[in-house]
Protein backbone atom coordinates (compact mmCIF):
# COMPACT_ATOMS: atom_id res chain seq x y z
CA UNK A 1 0.00 0.00 0.00
CA UNK A 2 2.60 2.20 0.82
CA UNK A 3 4.87 1.40 -2.13
CA UNK A 4 2.03 1.81 -4.13
CA UNK A 5 1.29 5.45 -2.65
CA UNK A 6 5.03 6.53 -2.94
CA UNK A 7 4.27 5.66 -7.03
CA UNK A 8 1.34 7.16 -7.39
CA UNK A 9 2.29 10.66 -5.67
CA UNK A 10 5.67 10.70 -7.14
CA UNK A 11 3.68 10.52 -11.02
CA UNK A 12 1.20 13.47 -9.54
CA UNK A 13 3.99 15.54 -9.13
CA UNK A 14 5.63 14.72 -12.11
CA UNK A 15 2.41 15.90 -13.72
CA UNK A 16 2.57 18.87 -11.81
CA UNK A 17 6.09 19.72 -12.04
CA UNK A 18 5.83 22.27 -14.02
CA UNK A 19 4.28 24.88 -11.45
CA UNK A 20 6.42 23.19 -8.46
CA UNK A 21 8.50 26.16 -8.20
CA UNK A 22 6.94 29.59 -6.70
CA UNK A 23 5.86 32.14 -9.87
CA UNK A 24 8.39 34.42 -10.16
CA UNK A 25 8.18 38.11 -10.28
CA UNK A 26 9.72 38.48 -14.46
CA UNK A 27 5.97 35.83 -14.85
CA UNK A 28 3.60 38.50 -13.08
CA UNK A 29 0.90 39.23 -15.26
CA UNK A 30 -1.07 42.38 -15.59
CA UNK A 31 -4.52 43.17 -14.41
CA UNK A 32 -6.22 44.14 -17.89
CA UNK A 33 -4.79 39.72 -18.26
CA UNK A 34 -6.83 39.24 -15.59
CA UNK A 35 -10.07 41.33 -16.97
CA UNK A 36 -10.08 39.53 -19.72
CA UNK A 37 -9.16 35.96 -18.88
CA UNK A 38 -12.13 36.19 -16.21
CA UNK A 39 -14.59 37.54 -18.64
CA UNK A 40 -14.03 34.91 -21.14
CA UNK A 41 -14.57 32.26 -18.24
CA UNK A 42 -17.70 32.89 -17.27
CA UNK A 43 -20.34 32.74 -20.26
CA UNK A 44 -20.47 29.09 -20.58
CA UNK A 45 -23.21 26.57 -21.58
CA UNK A 46 -24.86 25.84 -18.23
CA UNK A 47 -25.36 30.06 -17.96
CA UNK A 48 -28.16 28.98 -20.83
CA UNK A 49 -29.80 26.73 -17.99
CA UNK A 50 -29.23 28.20 -14.88
CA UNK A 51 -30.71 31.76 -15.76
CA UNK A 52 -33.51 29.29 -16.94
CA UNK A 53 -33.77 27.44 -14.09
CA UNK A 54 -34.27 30.78 -11.82
CA UNK A 55 -37.85 31.43 -14.22
CA UNK A 56 -39.03 28.06 -13.54
CA UNK A 57 -38.15 28.54 -9.56
CA UNK A 58 -40.67 31.35 -9.23
CA UNK A 59 -37.90 33.98 -8.13
CA UNK A 60 -39.48 37.34 -8.55
CA UNK A 61 -37.87 39.80 -10.43
CA UNK A 62 -36.75 42.41 -7.09
CA UNK A 63 -35.40 38.79 -5.43
CA UNK A 64 -33.25 37.79 -8.55
CA UNK A 65 -31.41 41.39 -9.39
CA UNK A 66 -31.35 42.21 -5.40
CA UNK A 67 -29.94 38.30 -5.02
CA UNK A 68 -27.30 38.29 -8.36
CA UNK A 69 -26.15 41.96 -7.38
CA UNK A 70 -24.77 40.97 -4.11
CA UNK A 71 -24.38 37.02 -4.22
CA UNK A 72 -22.38 37.94 -7.12
CA UNK A 73 -20.58 41.22 -4.98
CA UNK A 74 -19.81 38.35 -2.36
CA UNK A 75 -18.36 36.15 -4.92
CA UNK A 76 -15.67 38.75 -6.03
CA UNK A 77 -15.08 39.61 -2.45
CA UNK A 78 -14.50 35.71 -1.78
CA UNK A 79 -12.03 35.94 -4.55
CA UNK A 80 -10.02 39.59 -3.02
CA UNK A 81 -10.35 38.43 0.50
CA UNK A 82 -9.28 34.48 0.82
CA UNK A 83 -7.93 33.19 -2.57
CA UNK A 84 -5.96 36.15 -3.87
CA UNK A 85 -4.16 36.76 -0.69
CA UNK A 86 -2.91 33.26 0.05
CA UNK A 87 -2.03 33.04 -3.95
CA UNK A 88 0.00 35.97 -3.46
CA UNK A 89 1.77 35.17 -0.62
CA UNK A 90 2.85 31.71 -1.75
CA UNK A 91 3.21 31.99 -5.57
CA UNK A 92 2.01 28.35 -5.17
CA UNK A 93 -1.13 26.50 -6.75
CA UNK A 94 -3.26 24.44 -4.30
CA UNK A 95 -1.94 21.01 -5.34
CA UNK A 96 1.53 22.12 -4.26
CA UNK A 97 0.24 23.91 -1.07
CA UNK A 98 -2.13 20.97 -0.10
CA UNK A 99 0.35 18.75 -0.30
CA UNK A 100 2.74 20.97 2.38
CA UNK A 101 -0.41 20.29 4.43
CA UNK A 102 -2.44 17.58 4.18
CA UNK A 103 0.67 15.36 2.43
CA UNK A 104 0.55 13.68 -0.79
CA UNK A 105 -1.89 11.24 -0.13
CA UNK A 106 -4.88 13.38 1.12
CA UNK A 107 -4.03 15.37 -2.09
CA UNK A 108 -4.65 12.44 -4.25
CA UNK A 109 -7.99 11.91 -3.07
CA UNK A 110 -8.41 15.17 -3.52
CA UNK A 111 -7.40 15.12 -7.22
CA UNK A 112 -9.53 12.00 -7.91
CA UNK A 113 -13.11 14.15 -6.56
CA UNK A 114 -11.68 16.65 -8.17
CA UNK A 115 -12.02 15.17 -11.39
CA UNK A 116 -14.98 12.89 -11.09
CA UNK A 117 -16.66 16.50 -10.25
CA UNK A 118 -15.32 18.07 -13.19
CA UNK A 119 -16.08 14.73 -15.49
CA UNK A 120 -19.90 15.48 -14.13
CA UNK A 121 -19.86 19.42 -15.15
CA UNK A 122 -18.28 17.91 -18.28
CA UNK A 123 -20.83 15.92 -18.90
CA UNK A 124 -23.83 18.37 -17.57
CA UNK A 125 -22.26 21.06 -20.82
CA UNK A 126 -22.42 18.09 -23.18
CA UNK A 127 -26.27 17.89 -22.49
CA UNK A 128 -26.54 21.41 -22.97
CA UNK A 129 -25.25 21.45 -26.22
CA UNK A 130 -26.87 18.51 -27.16
CA UNK A 131 -30.59 20.18 -26.68
CA UNK A 132 -29.15 22.01 -29.49
CA UNK A 133 -29.07 19.38 -31.77
CA UNK A 134 -31.72 17.21 -30.78
CA UNK A 135 -34.08 19.97 -32.12
CA UNK A 136 -32.69 19.82 -35.80
CA UNK A 137 -33.67 16.66 -35.59
CA UNK A 138 -37.25 16.53 -33.37
CA UNK A 139 -35.42 14.43 -30.70
CA UNK A 140 -37.38 14.77 -27.41
CA UNK A 141 -35.66 16.79 -24.77
CA UNK A 142 -35.58 15.10 -21.02
CA UNK A 143 -38.08 16.07 -18.69
CA UNK A 144 -37.29 18.60 -16.21
CA UNK A 145 -37.51 15.78 -13.34
CA UNK A 146 -36.01 13.22 -15.58
CA UNK A 147 -33.08 10.75 -14.33
CA UNK A 148 -32.39 8.28 -17.21
CA UNK A 149 -32.24 8.69 -21.30
CA UNK A 150 -35.47 9.22 -22.66
CA UNK A 151 -34.74 8.25 -26.13
CA UNK A 152 -31.85 5.90 -28.08
CA UNK A 153 -32.11 9.43 -30.35
CA UNK A 154 -30.94 11.48 -26.99
CA UNK A 155 -28.12 9.00 -26.00
CA UNK A 156 -26.80 8.88 -29.80
CA UNK A 157 -26.59 12.74 -30.23
CA UNK A 158 -24.61 12.98 -26.51
CA UNK A 159 -22.37 10.40 -27.35
CA UNK A 160 -21.47 12.14 -31.09
CA UNK A 161 -20.96 15.20 -29.02
CA UNK A 162 -18.68 13.29 -26.56
CA UNK A 163 -17.24 11.80 -29.15
CA UNK A 164 -16.43 14.98 -30.84
CA UNK A 165 -15.37 17.22 -27.96
CA UNK A 166 -13.02 14.09 -26.34
CA UNK A 167 -11.29 13.86 -30.14
CA UNK A 168 -10.56 17.52 -29.63
CA UNK A 169 -9.11 17.40 -26.20
CA UNK A 170 -6.93 14.88 -26.98
CA UNK A 171 -5.79 16.60 -30.17
CA UNK A 172 -5.71 19.79 -28.76
CA UNK A 173 -4.75 21.98 -31.61
CA UNK A 174 -3.17 25.38 -31.15
CA UNK A 175 -5.39 26.77 -33.94
CA UNK A 176 -8.58 25.38 -31.92
CA UNK A 177 -7.84 27.06 -28.73
CA UNK A 178 -7.51 29.94 -30.73
CA UNK A 179 -10.88 29.18 -32.40
CA UNK A 180 -12.18 29.07 -28.55
CA UNK A 181 -10.52 32.28 -27.36
CA UNK A 182 -12.49 34.06 -30.07
CA UNK A 183 -16.22 32.29 -29.04
CA UNK A 184 -16.57 34.17 -25.52
CA UNK A 185 -17.48 37.69 -26.34
CA UNK A 186 -19.57 36.18 -29.10
CA UNK A 187 -21.38 34.00 -26.92
CA UNK A 188 -22.14 36.73 -24.69
CA UNK A 189 -23.54 39.16 -27.84
CA UNK A 190 -25.61 36.16 -28.70
CA UNK A 191 -27.09 35.94 -25.35
CA UNK A 192 -27.84 39.95 -25.15
CA UNK A 193 -29.09 39.68 -29.05
CA UNK A 194 -31.48 36.65 -27.69
CA UNK A 195 -32.68 38.80 -25.08
CA UNK A 196 -33.51 41.57 -27.17
CA UNK A 197 -34.82 39.47 -29.82
CA UNK A 198 -37.38 37.54 -26.95
CA UNK A 199 -38.19 41.18 -25.26
CA UNK A 200 -40.54 41.22 -28.76
CA UNK A 201 -42.38 38.47 -28.30
CA UNK A 202 -43.00 38.86 -24.99
CA UNK A 203 -44.85 41.89 -25.64
CA UNK A 204 -42.79 44.46 -24.82
CA UNK A 205 -43.30 47.81 -26.85
CA UNK A 206 -40.28 49.87 -28.04
CA UNK A 207 -41.00 52.46 -26.00
CA UNK A 208 -40.09 50.35 -23.19
CA UNK A 209 -42.85 52.01 -21.36
CA UNK A 210 -44.30 48.24 -20.36
CA UNK A 211 -41.30 46.52 -19.89
CA UNK A 212 -41.38 46.23 -15.86
CA UNK A 213 -44.64 45.05 -16.04
CA UNK A 214 -44.27 42.46 -18.84
CA UNK A 215 -40.65 41.00 -16.81
CA UNK A 216 -42.77 40.72 -13.39
CA UNK A 217 -45.60 38.90 -14.73
CA UNK A 218 -44.17 37.22 -17.68
CA UNK A 219 -40.69 36.05 -16.62
CA UNK A 220 -39.64 36.48 -12.91
CA UNK A 221 -43.36 36.59 -11.52
CA UNK A 222 -42.78 34.83 -8.55
CA UNK A 223 -44.90 31.75 -9.67
CA UNK A 224 -42.76 28.47 -9.57
CA UNK A 225 -43.65 25.64 -12.07
CA UNK A 226 -45.19 22.42 -10.90
CA UNK A 227 -42.33 20.05 -9.32
CA UNK A 228 -39.79 22.81 -8.90
CA UNK A 229 -39.08 24.55 -5.44
CA UNK A 230 -40.12 28.14 -4.94
CA UNK A 231 -36.93 30.35 -4.84
CA UNK A 232 -36.50 34.17 -3.20
CA UNK A 233 -33.60 36.35 -2.45
CA UNK A 234 -31.60 34.24 -0.22
CA UNK A 235 -31.91 31.47 -2.70
CA UNK A 236 -30.09 33.25 -5.51
CA UNK A 237 -27.58 35.35 -3.38
CA UNK A 238 -26.29 31.97 -1.93
CA UNK A 239 -25.87 30.47 -5.61
CA UNK A 240 -24.13 33.09 -7.00
CA UNK A 241 -22.05 33.37 -4.33
CA UNK A 242 -21.30 29.75 -4.51
CA UNK A 243 -21.61 28.98 -8.09
CA UNK A 244 -17.52 28.79 -8.17
CA UNK A 245 -17.12 28.40 -4.24
CA UNK A 246 -14.77 25.51 -5.69
CA UNK A 247 -12.83 28.41 -7.39
CA UNK A 248 -12.77 31.16 -4.08
CA UNK A 249 -13.28 29.64 -0.87
CA UNK A 250 -12.09 26.52 -2.34
CA UNK A 251 -8.76 27.91 -3.48
CA UNK A 252 -8.28 26.24 -6.88
CA UNK A 253 -7.97 29.39 -8.24
CA UNK A 254 -4.80 29.62 -6.86
CA UNK A 255 -3.63 28.87 -9.91
CA UNK A 256 -4.27 32.12 -12.11
CA UNK A 257 -3.68 34.15 -8.88
CA UNK A 258 -0.23 33.27 -7.91
CA UNK A 259 0.49 35.40 -11.35
CA UNK A 260 -0.81 38.44 -9.79
CA UNK A 261 1.04 41.40 -8.85
CA UNK A 262 -1.27 42.58 -6.18
CA UNK A 263 -3.91 40.38 -4.07
CA UNK A 264 -6.11 43.20 -5.28
CA UNK A 265 -6.86 41.75 -8.71
CA UNK A 266 -9.04 39.69 -7.16
CA UNK A 267 -11.39 42.20 -7.85
CA UNK A 268 -10.85 42.04 -11.89
CA UNK A 269 -13.46 38.44 -10.84
CA UNK A 270 -16.09 40.91 -11.10
CA UNK A 271 -15.86 41.34 -14.84
CA UNK A 272 -16.61 37.74 -15.33
CA UNK A 273 -18.96 37.72 -12.45
CA UNK A 274 -21.82 40.93 -13.56
CA UNK A 275 -21.45 40.31 -17.41
CA UNK A 276 -21.85 36.02 -16.89
CA UNK A 277 -23.39 35.16 -13.95
CA UNK A 278 -25.73 38.41 -14.36
CA UNK A 279 -26.14 39.40 -17.58
CA UNK A 280 -25.76 36.46 -19.01
CA UNK A 281 -28.59 34.26 -16.65
CA UNK A 282 -31.22 37.52 -16.55
CA UNK A 283 -30.70 36.95 -20.53
CA UNK A 284 -31.36 33.12 -20.34
CA UNK A 285 -34.48 33.51 -17.90
CA UNK A 286 -35.97 36.17 -20.99
CA UNK A 287 -35.49 33.58 -23.43
CA UNK A 288 -36.92 30.73 -21.62
CA UNK A 289 -39.80 32.99 -20.52
CA UNK A 290 -40.45 33.64 -24.50
CA UNK A 291 -40.56 29.60 -24.82
CA UNK A 292 -43.29 29.54 -22.47
CA UNK A 293 -40.79 27.94 -19.38
CA UNK A 294 -39.53 24.77 -20.96
CA UNK A 295 -36.42 23.87 -20.36
CA UNK A 296 -34.83 23.06 -23.56
CA UNK A 297 -31.49 25.72 -23.85
CA UNK A 298 -31.31 24.67 -27.70
CA UNK A 299 -35.32 25.73 -28.21
CA UNK A 300 -34.60 28.70 -26.22
CA UNK A 301 -31.76 29.79 -28.26
CA UNK A 302 -33.06 29.11 -31.85
CA UNK A 303 -36.60 30.76 -31.12
CA UNK A 304 -34.75 33.91 -29.82
CA UNK A 305 -31.39 33.98 -32.05
CA UNK A 306 -32.04 31.34 -35.04
CA UNK A 307 -29.38 29.36 -36.07
CA UNK A 308 -27.12 31.59 -34.58
CA UNK A 309 -28.75 30.80 -31.19
CA UNK A 310 -28.12 26.76 -31.88
CA UNK A 311 -24.41 27.74 -33.26
CA UNK A 312 -24.14 29.50 -29.45
CA UNK A 313 -25.28 26.79 -27.79
CA UNK A 314 -22.88 24.29 -29.33
CA UNK A 315 -20.05 26.55 -29.02
CA UNK A 316 -20.80 27.09 -25.33
CA UNK A 317 -20.78 23.58 -24.19
CA UNK A 318 -17.50 22.82 -26.70
CA UNK A 319 -15.45 25.70 -25.03
CA UNK A 320 -16.36 24.61 -21.48
CA UNK A 321 -16.19 21.35 -21.91
CA UNK A 322 -12.48 20.82 -24.09
CA UNK A 323 -10.60 22.84 -20.67
CA UNK A 324 -13.04 20.81 -18.60
CA UNK A 325 -12.21 17.67 -20.12
CA UNK A 326 -8.45 18.25 -20.07
CA UNK A 327 -8.21 19.25 -16.41
CA UNK A 328 -10.40 16.18 -15.53
CA UNK A 329 -8.11 13.95 -17.36
CA UNK A 330 -4.76 16.00 -15.97
CA UNK A 331 -6.11 15.32 -12.36
CA UNK A 332 -7.22 11.85 -12.71
CA UNK A 333 -3.62 11.14 -14.38
CA UNK A 334 -2.37 10.75 -10.93
CA UNK A 335 -4.12 7.56 -10.59
CA UNK A 336 -3.15 6.28 -13.88
CA UNK A 337 0.83 6.13 -14.00
CA UNK A 338 2.65 6.11 -17.70
CA UNK A 339 -0.50 6.35 -19.51
CA UNK A 340 0.22 8.62 -21.59
CA UNK A 341 -2.51 11.60 -21.63
CA UNK A 342 -4.55 10.72 -25.25
CA UNK A 343 -5.64 7.58 -23.31
CA UNK A 344 -6.40 9.19 -19.61
CA UNK A 345 -8.28 12.36 -21.90
CA UNK A 346 -10.18 9.67 -23.46
CA UNK A 347 -11.06 7.35 -20.29
CA UNK A 348 -12.16 11.11 -18.90
CA UNK A 349 -13.99 11.51 -22.50
CA UNK A 350 -15.38 8.42 -22.17
CA UNK A 351 -16.85 8.62 -18.48
CA UNK A 352 -18.56 12.29 -19.15
CA UNK A 353 -20.14 10.96 -21.65
CA UNK A 354 -21.56 8.34 -20.18
CA UNK A 355 -22.44 10.60 -17.27
CA UNK A 356 -23.95 13.06 -20.06
CA UNK A 357 -26.46 10.63 -21.27
CA UNK A 358 -28.77 11.16 -17.79
CA UNK A 359 -30.63 13.94 -17.84
CA UNK A 360 -30.65 14.59 -14.01
CA UNK A 361 -26.70 16.08 -14.59
CA UNK A 362 -28.00 18.97 -16.38
CA UNK A 363 -31.72 19.00 -15.04
CA UNK A 364 -30.50 19.01 -11.53
CA UNK A 365 -27.61 21.39 -12.31
CA UNK A 366 -28.24 23.62 -9.37
CA UNK A 367 -27.96 21.03 -7.24
CA UNK A 368 -25.05 19.39 -8.45
CA UNK A 369 -23.48 23.37 -8.60
CA UNK A 370 -24.13 22.83 -4.69
CA UNK A 371 -22.56 19.96 -3.91
CA UNK A 372 -19.49 20.18 -5.89
CA UNK A 373 -18.51 23.41 -3.79
CA UNK A 374 -19.53 22.20 -0.62
CA UNK A 375 -17.31 18.45 -1.32
CA UNK A 376 -14.31 21.37 -1.84
CA UNK A 377 -15.18 23.57 0.33
CA UNK A 378 -13.48 21.87 3.55
CA UNK A 379 -9.88 21.95 1.83
CA UNK A 380 -10.13 25.33 1.21
CA UNK A 381 -11.49 25.92 4.61
CA UNK A 382 -8.11 23.80 6.20
CA UNK A 383 -5.65 25.66 3.89
CA UNK A 384 -6.81 28.95 4.99
CA UNK A 385 -6.52 28.13 8.40
CA UNK A 386 -3.61 26.65 8.34
CA UNK A 387 -1.71 29.81 6.34
CA UNK A 388 -3.74 32.49 8.74
CA UNK A 389 -4.74 31.42 11.93
CA UNK A 390 -1.98 28.87 12.79
CA UNK A 391 0.55 31.60 13.16
CA UNK A 392 -1.60 33.85 15.00
CA UNK A 393 -2.43 30.88 17.67
CA UNK A 394 1.25 30.00 17.62
CA UNK A 395 0.47 26.95 15.99
CA UNK A 396 3.17 24.67 13.71
CA UNK A 397 2.29 24.80 9.99
CA UNK A 398 2.41 22.17 7.56
CA UNK A 399 3.16 19.29 10.00
CA UNK A 400 2.81 16.85 6.89
CA UNK A 401 5.62 18.54 5.10
CA UNK A 402 7.84 18.75 7.98
CA UNK A 403 7.47 15.17 8.95
CA UNK A 404 7.15 13.28 5.66
CA UNK A 405 3.10 11.88 6.32
CA UNK A 406 1.60 10.27 3.35
CA UNK A 407 -2.12 11.05 5.24
CA UNK A 408 -2.11 13.79 7.39
CA UNK A 409 -5.31 11.87 9.12
CA UNK A 410 -7.03 15.08 10.83
CA UNK A 411 -7.22 17.18 7.66
CA UNK A 412 -9.06 13.83 6.09
CA UNK A 413 -10.76 13.36 8.76
CA UNK A 414 -11.83 17.43 9.18
CA UNK A 415 -12.56 16.81 5.54
CA UNK A 416 -15.01 14.02 5.62
CA UNK A 417 -16.48 14.95 9.22
CA UNK A 418 -17.30 18.34 8.00
CA UNK A 419 -19.61 16.61 4.85
CA UNK A 420 -21.03 14.84 7.18
CA UNK A 421 -22.26 17.26 9.52
CA UNK A 422 -23.23 19.34 6.66
CA UNK A 423 -25.50 16.27 5.74
CA UNK A 424 -27.23 16.17 8.83
CA UNK A 425 -27.25 20.02 9.38
CA UNK A 426 -31.31 20.80 9.08
CA UNK A 427 -30.62 24.23 6.52
CA UNK A 428 -31.11 24.06 2.83
CA UNK A 429 -28.63 22.50 0.45
CA UNK A 430 -27.24 26.07 -0.79
CA UNK A 431 -26.87 27.11 3.04
CA UNK A 432 -24.89 24.34 4.23
CA UNK A 433 -21.39 25.32 2.87
CA UNK A 434 -21.52 28.44 4.69
CA UNK A 435 -21.75 26.93 8.59
CA UNK A 436 -19.60 24.13 7.22
CA UNK A 437 -16.90 26.44 6.13
CA UNK A 438 -16.34 27.78 10.12
CA UNK A 439 -16.81 24.01 11.15
CA UNK A 440 -14.20 22.89 8.79
CA UNK A 441 -12.25 26.04 10.08
CA UNK A 442 -12.75 25.82 14.11
CA UNK A 443 -12.24 21.75 13.87
CA UNK A 444 -8.97 21.88 12.46
CA UNK A 445 -7.66 24.43 14.53
CA UNK A 446 -8.99 22.41 17.76
CA UNK A 447 -7.40 19.05 16.68
CA UNK A 448 -4.22 20.39 16.17
CA UNK A 449 -4.38 22.68 19.36
CA UNK A 450 -5.41 19.20 20.99
CA UNK A 451 -2.35 17.40 18.96
CA UNK A 452 0.05 19.66 19.91
CA UNK A 453 -1.07 19.38 24.14
CA UNK A 454 -0.21 15.76 23.54
CA UNK A 455 2.82 15.78 22.08
CA UNK B 1 -4.06 44.75 -41.02
CA UNK B 2 -3.95 44.20 -37.83
CA UNK B 3 -5.84 46.99 -37.10
CA UNK B 4 -8.11 46.22 -40.14
CA UNK B 5 -9.43 42.72 -38.89
CA UNK B 6 -9.74 44.57 -35.29
CA UNK B 7 -11.86 46.86 -36.45
CA UNK B 8 -13.74 44.93 -38.83
CA UNK B 9 -14.02 41.83 -35.89
CA UNK B 10 -15.19 44.40 -33.39
CA UNK B 11 -18.09 45.78 -35.79
CA UNK B 12 -19.26 42.29 -36.76
CA UNK B 13 -19.78 41.89 -33.01
CA UNK B 14 -21.88 45.32 -33.05
CA UNK B 15 -23.77 44.19 -35.94
CA UNK B 16 -24.52 41.48 -33.93
CA UNK B 17 -26.12 43.42 -30.98
CA UNK B 18 -27.51 45.82 -33.70
CA UNK B 19 -29.60 43.52 -35.45
CA UNK B 20 -31.59 42.96 -32.12
CA UNK B 21 -32.05 46.10 -30.97
CA UNK B 22 -33.36 47.03 -35.26
CA UNK B 23 -35.90 44.03 -35.00
CA UNK B 24 -37.29 45.15 -31.25
CA UNK B 25 -37.55 48.66 -32.63
CA UNK B 26 -39.82 47.23 -35.35
CA UNK B 27 -37.46 48.19 -38.34
CA UNK B 28 -36.90 44.52 -38.63
CA UNK B 29 -38.50 41.45 -39.62
CA UNK B 30 -37.60 38.75 -37.45
CA UNK B 31 -36.53 36.76 -40.73
CA UNK B 32 -34.13 39.40 -41.67
CA UNK B 33 -32.53 39.96 -37.74
CA UNK B 34 -31.80 36.14 -37.56
CA UNK B 35 -29.98 36.13 -41.03
CA UNK B 36 -27.85 39.22 -40.23
CA UNK B 37 -27.21 37.98 -36.75
CA UNK B 38 -26.25 34.93 -38.53
CA UNK B 39 -23.71 36.44 -41.08
CA UNK B 40 -22.71 38.83 -38.56
CA UNK B 41 -21.93 36.01 -36.85
CA UNK B 42 -19.93 34.14 -39.53
CA UNK B 43 -18.26 37.44 -39.89
CA UNK B 44 -16.57 37.40 -36.59
CA UNK B 45 -15.01 34.17 -36.46
CA UNK B 46 -13.90 34.85 -40.33
CA UNK B 47 -12.18 37.87 -38.72
CA UNK B 48 -11.64 37.68 -35.13
CA UNK B 49 -9.60 33.92 -35.65
CA UNK B 50 -6.85 35.98 -37.67
CA UNK B 51 -6.61 38.49 -35.45
CA UNK B 52 -5.75 36.56 -32.67
CA UNK B 53 -3.30 35.23 -34.44
CA UNK B 54 -2.14 38.52 -34.74
CA UNK B 55 -1.83 39.16 -31.06
CA UNK B 56 -0.45 35.59 -30.02
CA UNK B 57 2.05 36.16 -32.35
CA UNK B 58 2.94 39.68 -31.24
CA UNK B 59 2.61 37.96 -27.39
Amino acid sequence: MAERLTKFSAAMDRLYEFDREAVTPDKLQSGGKFAGLFAGEHVAATEFVIGAFFVLHGVSARDLLLGLLFGNLLAVLSWTFICAPIAVRTRLTLYWYLRKIAGPGVTLIYNIANALMYCILAGAMISVSATAVGLLFKIKVPELDAVFPASAGWVAIVFVFGAAFTAMAILGFEKLSRFASVCSPWIFAVFVAGAVGALSKLGVTPDLANLGSVLTTKVWNGVAVAGQEKFGFWHILFFAWFCNLAMHVGLSDMALFRYARKWTYGLYTAFGMYPGHMLAWICSGIMVAAVGRQMNPGLMAFEAAGAAGIGAVVLAGWTTANPTLYRAGLALQTVTPNWPRWKITLLAGTATTVLACFPVFFMKLLDYVALYGLILMPIGAIVFTEHWIFPLLGLEQFRAEKRGWAFHWGVLGVWLGTLAVCFLLPLHLYYKWLPGWFIAAAAYTALTAAARRTS
Amino acid sequence: MKIALAIASILSLVLCLAAPILFFLDAMSEANFKLVLLLASLAWFFLSVPWASYRAKKS
